[in-house]
């Protein structure tokens, strides 16, 4: 399907797609998807409404498997391991493969426990080490300067584009090592969007991104890879820059240049 | 253009009939209260919460059947009430769609409607009569019967009103179903169970029907619960049907005080609600 360029090569994969296939049900949402997310790369899924590129982002912390009746089958292998396991714990994945979601889903609790939650979860930490874990989150979402004096308040009374930040704080608090963004930006302003992007840039330093997107702008600003889904199938896959300057099928140049989707 | 007049005549009309509707409803509610403070008020001493009810032609208070009331009340929500809880947690969180969850929905449905008459006599069936006597935890246990279906559909009313987005968002972290509910569900939804609860509470503690079957009725101070106790709304039934005066205004007297505990109960429970809403 591409010939991969020498650079992507360098880039070692944190997780491999192989083969996957998933059912809602009887109907097929995804085919045969195979592909690679680099490590400390951003990955970008793009695709008109239905291709099944949230769907393929629920699978990578089998957030599906909250709900009956849907199934995968393939591999996907996070450093090797494959997840799709049914012995595999559930609870471990979800700790290394974080998840921010399109609506900001900030829990009925504090600003503080918002983020202190997720960190009781796993670590046993003193008063002032929590503390700590706390800010560095806060700052590293760049969200520390507007709420360091109103931690004690509830989290829902934050904006939408503080909340969706908040919500990035939580999930990069408990260190996960891949980072699923489900069009985090889709509820927000033109002002948060731009610091939510310019975050997610950041986070690569440290995190595997994959973000799903309907905004193609969007893609081509954060993302090193794209990911063209259509119908369930993945139809193009490679560096950004070719994928948008040029796109090697028919469909992928329709989508982009806006002839259908 | 021609039609906005009659549609103005039309409006004003519907508008009067249901101001007028909602101020006859209200004013039954207004009257009700004007009778109870004008005849029950007068009785209101020191001695009806420290005297117990007293025979006949003699003066006394209602100390025992208060005692009584708020005993059996309590233990009727302390079984009740976590038994809708985990119930309703169940119908919303674990068996949303599945024939089970159906089957306990209808039933509790049933449940919620069926005539608390045939609940105290359910209870003299299965207690009073294997224990060959009538007590207090029979009481209590015919009130919580009335409580579980009212905590059960609160209770999954108000999970259900709980984003999944929201429990997505806990199991994203690597929470297991349990903490989630308990730590998220519980506390999105805490307020309207525990309004829930409250209304609960507002219904049984005026309710006669099932204690005549079951805690019947004590003249003398008792908290034995394996003995039958006295309750308000017992005592005025009782003395309310009676000839002597004193009692008359003794059953006055209860029925303002029960009215008032169950109006504060409802009243809080309102406020509850509307401040939960409104964050």
């Amino acid at each position: 399907m591409n010939a991969i360029p020498h650079a992507e090569i360098e880039a070692v994969a944190k997780l491999e797609i192989r083969n996957l296939d998933f059912y809602y049900g009887a109907s097929k949402a995804l085919k045969a998807i195979t592909l690679d997310l680099k490590a400390n790369k951003a990955t970008a899924f793009i695709g008109p409404s239905g291709c099944g590129k949230s769907t393929l982002l629920r699978v990578l912390n089998r957030m599906y498997d909250l709900y009956p009746n849907q199934r995968a089958e393939g591999e996907v292998l996070l450093d090797g391991e494959n997840i799709l396991d049914p012995d595999l714990d559930l609870n471990m994945l979800r700790a290394r493969v974080g998840m921010v979601f399109q609506k900001p889903t900030p829990f009925p609790m504090s600003i503080y426990d918002n983020i202190a939650f997720g960190i009781r979860l796993y670590e046993k930490l003193s008063k002032s080490e929590l503390d700590a874990r706390v800010e560095s989150s806060l700052r590293r979402s760049a969200l520390w300067e507007e709420v360091k004096d109103k931690l004690a308040s509830s989290g829902l009374g934050l904006s939408g584009g503080q909340q969706q930040r908040l919500c990035i704080a939580r999930s990069v608090a408990i260190s996960p090592e891949v980072i699923l963004f489900d069009e985090p930006c889709s509820a927000l302003d033109p002002i948060s969007t731009a610091k939510i992007e310019e975050l997610i840039d950041e986070l690569t330093e440290d995190y595997t991104i994959a973000i799903v997107t309907h905004n193609m702008q969007q893609a081509a600003r954060v993302s090193h890879y794209t990911a063209f889904m259509y119908l369930g199938e993945l139809i193009e896959f490679g560096d950004t820059d070719r994928v948008f300057t040029s796109p090697r099928e028919k469909r992928t140049q329709d989508y982009i240049t806006g002839r259908f989707g | 253009m021609t039609l906005y007049p009659a549609r103005r005549r039309r409006n004003a009309m519907w508008m009067t009939l249901s101001v007028a509707a909602a101020a006859f409803g209200l004013s039954w509610l207004l009257l009700i209260l004007g009778v109870l403070f004008w005849r029950g008020l007068g009785g209101l001493s020191l001695a009806v919460f420290t005297q117990m009810t007293p025979p006949p032609g003699s003066d006394g208070g209602l100390l025992n059947a208060i005692a009584g009331s708020l005993m059996m009340t309590v233990i009727g929500v302390a079984l009740g009430a976590p038994l809708g809880m985990l119930a309703g947690t169940y119908l919303a969180e674990y068996g949303r769609h599945s024939n089970l969850a159906f089957v306990v929905r209808f039933i509790n449905d049933i449940l919620l409607s069926a005539p608390s008459i045939v609940i105290g006599l359910f209870i003299y069936q299965v207690m009073v009569a294997p224990m060959g006597h009538f007590s207090g935890i029979a009481g209590a246990v015919s009130l919580a019967v009335l409580v579980v279906p009212v905590v059960v559909r609160t209770t999954e009313d108000m999970l259900n009103l709980v984003p999944n987005t929201l429990r997505e968002a806990g199991s994203a972290l690597g929470m297991p179903r349990s903490l989630v509910i308990q730590r998220i569900g519980y506390r999105a939804a805490r307020t309207g169970i525990l309004t829930g609860v409250l209304l609960a509470t507002a219904r049984i503690s005026g309710e006669t029907a099932p204690l005549l079957f079951t805690a019947l009725n004590n003249q003398f101070w008792s908290l034995n619960l394996n003995a039958p106790v006295s309750s308000l709304p017992a005592v005025i039934f009782q003395f309310a049907l009676s000839p002597y005066k004193e009692w008359q205004q003794l059953a006055w007297t209860g029925a303002l005080i029960i009215t008032l505990a169950v109006l504060t109960l409802s009243v809080s429970a309102r406020m509850l609600a509307a401040r939960g809403t409104l964050k």
